[in-house]
C-alpha cells in the first residue's frame, strides 16, 4: 500500500484565515501506512504482564461423580481457595498459592483422576471497533496511540489516548441514518468518494439562492468530513457519526464570508428540513439578537446547535457564545488547549478563544479531513490537514448526532448536558472543574455513549 | 397494579374461598392428624435463596439472585386448610443490568451489587387427597419484594452524578404438593408448580440539572418449578422443612433452596 501511495501527494493548501471562517489549514506531503484491523487491548494487566492468563488463578471442573466433600478436600489439598463456583457449568474458579505457578498447578490437577479438566483463567479483551479507512491511523482526534501526527512540515507530537475515545464510543453506536447533521458552511463536495453517499439531500445554497450548495471553498467539505465522512469503506478517513447523514447548507461564500441574515436563512431551512444537529464552524465578535432568536428557535425545536469558539485568542465569538448554543474550543494532539504559544511554529499561529461561554473542547489542531475533489489537482489527493475551532466543532456535532441516534427522546439541552458532563477535564492540573478555556473538558465519546459501570456512593465526598 | 398481579391475587382469593367452602370431614390417619389436621397456629422462620434467569424488556437477560430471611405464621383455619403470612428481609442482585433507554441521559450499568428490600407474602394451601401414605395439597403463594432505594455514584463525570435504583419483584407459584406420609417424623415431598416471577427496576439519574428515569420490566425466564424437600418433625411442636427447587428454562436450569423452622402452638 505504501508503494501505491508513493509519489502521490496531498494537496498543499494554505488557506488564509478570514475573519469569518476559523480554520487555518495546511496540508503537506505525506505517506500513509495502511494498517490491518487491530484489536486494542484495554486490559492493562494483559500487556504489562505479557501473559495470556491470570497469574494466580485456575479454572477446574471435577467429574460429576465426585462428591462435594471430595471436591472441597481436593481444593484444600492444593492449598487453593475457591473464589467462586460458576453456575451452569459447575466449574470452580480457584486462587492458587503464591509460590505455585499456574503451569505447576495445572500439571498437578491433571494428575488427579477426579478432575475432568483444569485450565488457566485466560484473559479476554474486547474487540474494539476500528474502521478500515485508509487514513484512520492519522486521525489522532479519534484514536491517538501517541507518536507524531500532522503534516510533515508541522509534525505534532501526540500523547497516548489524547483523543475523543471514538473507537470505544462506536462500540455502542455508529449512529442512525435518520439523524441529520446540517453543515451550515461553504457547501459540500457532492462527488467526494468519502462523502457522496452521506448526503441527506442536495441541501440549499443561500449564497446563490439555488439548490446546489457545491463547495467552492473547501471549508464546508472539511467540516462535513469530520462530522460524518463515509466510514469503514476502506478509503479516506473516518467520520465521527458513521451512519448519520449530512445536510449541506451553503451560507458562506467562496471567500469565507457570510452574514447573520444569510446564516438565519440557513438555520431556518435546516429546522424545516429535519436537522437534528446544526454545525456552525463560523462566528464573529458582534452579538446579534436576530441570530440568537434563530438559534433559540432551533434549540426549542430540539435541534442541537454547535458552534466554534473562534481562533483569535479573544473572548468567545457569536453564535457560540449564546446559551442555546454549544461553544467549542480546540485542543491539540496532547490534549492541550491550542494557544499562540503551542502553534508558534505554524504558518499562521492561532489560539482558541475563551470565556465563560465555552462548553467543551475537541481536537482542532492539524486534523485530517476531506478536501473538495474539484479543488484538488493531481497528484494530490482530496484530503487535507487543517486547524481551528472549525475542526473541533464537527467532532462535537458528530457526537451530538450519535447521542440523538440512541436517545431520540432527549431534548437539545439534555444532549448538550450529556456532552458537557461526560467530558474529560484534561486541564484539571491547572484548572480543576469547568473553566473558561476548555469548558467542562475535551469530549469523551465513550463516556457519553457507552454505559458507565456505576459504583458505590462515596459518602466521604 | 398490573393485570397479571391482579389475576394472580384473584386466583389466590378464589383458591382460598374454595378451600373454605369445601372443608372436609375428619381425616383417617392419626399420625397425619398430629402433623396436619389439628387446627393450629405455627409461627416459624426461614431462609431462602434463589438464582433465576430474568429477561428484561429490552431482550437482555441477567440473573436475579435473591436471599431472604422470613418470619411467618401458618394458621390452619379449618381442617386441611392452611393460610400462611410471611414477612421478611431480602437482599437481591440483578447482575450487570444496563440502563440505556431512549430518554435516559447517561447510560449506566449496574455492578453486581445487592439491594436490600422487604418481603411480604401469603400462601394458601388446601389438602386435596389423603391416603394411607400419600397426601396431595394444592397451594398458591404470592411473594412481593419491595426494594429499598439504593444510590450509586456515576464515576468519571466532569460533575458529580448519582443514580438511584429501586427494584420490586413478585413471585407467584401455584401448584401441587405430593407428600409421602408413610414415615413417622420424616415427610418427603415433591412440589410441582407453575411459578411466575415478574417485576420492575426503576432507575433515576441526577447529574446536576440533567435528570432522567428508566423503568425496566423483568420476568423470569422459567415458569415451571420442581421442588424436592422434606419436613422433619423433631418434636411434637418443632419441625424443620428443607427444599431444593429447580426451574428449567430453554437455556439451562435455575435453582433455589429453602430451609425453615416451625413451632406448632397446638
Amino acid at each position: 500500500m505504501e508503494a501505491i501511495m508513493k509519489g502521490k501527494k496531498f494537496i498543499f493548501a494554505v488557506i488564509l484565515v478570514p475573519f469569518f471562517l476559523f480554520s487555518c489549514q495546511s496540508s503537506r506531503d505525506s505517506s500513509f501506512n495502511q494498517k490491518n484491523f487491530i484489536l486494542v487491548n484495554v486490559a492493562n494487566t494483559y500487556s504489562s504482564r505479557g501473559m495470556q492468563y491470570v497469574s494466580d488463578q485456575v479454572l477446574v471442573k471435577f467429574k460429576p461423580s465426585v462428591t462435594e466433600e471430595m471436591r472441597e478436600a481436593a481444593i484444600a489439598s492444593y492449598q487453593s481457595t475457591t473464589l467462586k463456583r460458576i453456575s451452569g457449568i459447575d466449574v470452580y474458579h480457584l486462587q492458587i498459592p503464591e509460590d505455585v505457578s499456574v503451569e505447576e498447578m495445572l500439571y498437578l490437577l491433571e494428575q488427579n483422576p477426579d478432575v475432568e479438566y483444569a485450565e488457566p483463567n485466560y484473559f479476554r479483551r474486547i474487540a474494539q471497533v476500528t474502521p478500515n479507512d485508509q487514513y484512520f491511523v492519522d486521525q489522532y482526534a479519534l484514536y491517538n496511540p501517541g507518536g507524531v501526527f500532522g503534516p510533515p512540515s508541522s509534525p505534532q507530537s501526540g500523547t497516548n489516548r489524547a483523543d475523543i475515545k471514538a473507537r470505544e464510543g462506536w462500540e455502542e453506536t455508529w449512529g442512525s441514518d435518520s439523524v441529520i447533521i446540517a453543515i451550515l458552511d461553504t457547501g459540500a463536495d457532492f462527488n467526494h468518494p468519502d462523502l457522496d453517499d452521506k448526503l441527506f439531500s442536495n441541501g440549499y445554497d443561500f449564497i446563490n439562492d439555488d439548490p446546489d450548495p457545491t463547495d467552492d471553498h473547501g471549508h464546508g467539505t472539511i467540516v462535513a468530513g469530520i462530522a460524518a465522512a463515509e466510514t469503514n469503506n476502506g478509503e479516506g478517513i473516518a467520520g465521527v457519526a458513521w451512519n448519520c447523514k449530512i445536510l449541506p447548507i451553503k451560507i458562506v461564500d467562496n471567500t469565507g464570508w457570510s452574514d447573520v441574515s444569510t446564516e438565519i436563512d440557513g438555520i431556518n431551512w435546516a429546522i424545516l428540513n429535519g436537522a437534528d444537529v446544526i454545525n456552525l464552524s463560523l462566528g464573529g465578535p458582534g452579538v446579534s439578537q436576530s441570530e440568537q432568536d434563530a438559534i433559540r428557535a432551533a434549540y426549542n425545536n430540539g435541534v442541537v446547535v454547535v458552534a466554534a469558539a473562534g481562533n483569535d485568542g479573544v473572548a468567545t465569538y457569536y453564535p457560540a457564545a449564546y446559551p442555546e448554543c454549544m461553544a467549542v474550543a480546540a485542543t491539540n494532539s496532547s490534549d492541550e488547549r491550542v494557544t499562540f504559544l503551542n502553534t508558534a511554529t505554524d504558518p499562521l499561529p492561532w489560539e482558541s478563544n475563551y470565556g465563560s461561554e465555552i462548553d467543551v473542547a475537541a481536537p482542532g489542531d492539524w486534523v485530517l479531513s476531506l478536501y473538495p475533489t474539484s479543488l484538488t489537482t493531481p497528484p494530490f489527493l482530496p484530503y487535507t490537514w487543517a486547524s481551528g475551532t472549525s475542526l473541533s466543532t464537527p467532532h462535537v456535532a458528530g457526537l451530538a448526532a450519535l447521542i440523538r441516534s440512541i436517545k431520540p427522546e432527549l431534548s437539545a439541552e439534555d444532549i448538550m448536558d450529556v456532552i458537557r458532563y461526560t467530558a474529560d477535564d484534561v486541564n484539571s492540573t491547572n484548572y480543576a472543574g469547568r473553566d473558561d478555556f476548555i469548558g467542562y473538558g475535551r469530549i469523551n465519546m465513550e463516556r457519553a455513549l457507552v454505559p458507565i459501570i456505576i459504583s458505590a456512593l462515596n459518602l466521604h465526598k | 397494579m398490573k393485570k397479571v398481579e391482579i389475576f394472580l391475587l384473584s386466583a389466590l382469593l378464589v383458591l382460598t374461598l374454595t378451600c373454605f367452602s369445601s372443608a372436609q370431614e375428619p381425616e383417617p390417619q392419626e399420625q397425619e392428624q398430629k402433623l396436619f389436621n389439628a387446627v393450629s397456629i405455627s409461627p416459624g422462620f426461614g431462609f431462602e435463596y434463589f438464582s433465576r434467569t430474568i429477561g428484561w424488556d429490552d431482550d437482555y437477560t441477567s440473573k436475579l439472585k435473591s436471599l431472604f430471611l422470613t418470619l411467618d405464621a401458618e394458621v390452619e383455619l379449618q381442617r386441611g386448610i392452611y393460610v400462611r403470612a410471611v414477612l421478611g428481609f431480602s437482599s437481591s442482585s440483578y447482575e450487570a443490568l444496563v440502563f440505556r433507554g431512549r430518554k435516559f441521559p447517561v447510560s449506566v450499568q449496574l455492578p453486581e451489587d445487592y439491594i436490600k428490600g422487604f418481603i411480604l407474602g401469603a400462601e394458601v394451601r388446601k389438602k386435596l387427597i389423603h391416603s394411607e401414605s400419600l397426601r396431595v395439597d394444592a397451594f398458591g403463594q404470592f411473594y412481593y419484594c419491595y426494594g429499598i432505594k439504593k444510590e450509586w455514584e456515576v464515576p468519571g463525570l466532569a460533575v458529580e452524578g448519582t443514580v438511584e435504583g429501586r427494584p420490586t419483584w413478585m413471585r407467584a407459584p401455584v401448584g401441587l404438593i405430593f407428600t409421602y406420609t408413610g414415615y413417622e417424623t420424616f415427610f418427603p415431598y415433591i412440589n410441582l408448580n407453575f411459578n411466575k416471577l415478574w417485576g420492575k427496576f426503576n432507575m433515576d439519574e441526577i447529574i446536576q440539572d440533567l435528570t432522567g428515569r428508566e423503568e425496566k420490566k423483568i420476568s423470569g425466564e422459567s415458569s415451571f418449578c420442581i421442588s424436592l424437600g422434606f419436613t422433619f418433625k423433631l418434636t411434637e411442636s418443632i419441625s424443620f422443612k428443607s427444599e431444593a427447587s429447580f426451574m428449567p428454562y430453554k437455556e439451562g436450569t435455575d435453582f433455589g433452596i429453602m430451609v425453615k423452622a416451625m413451632y406448632s402452638l397446638d
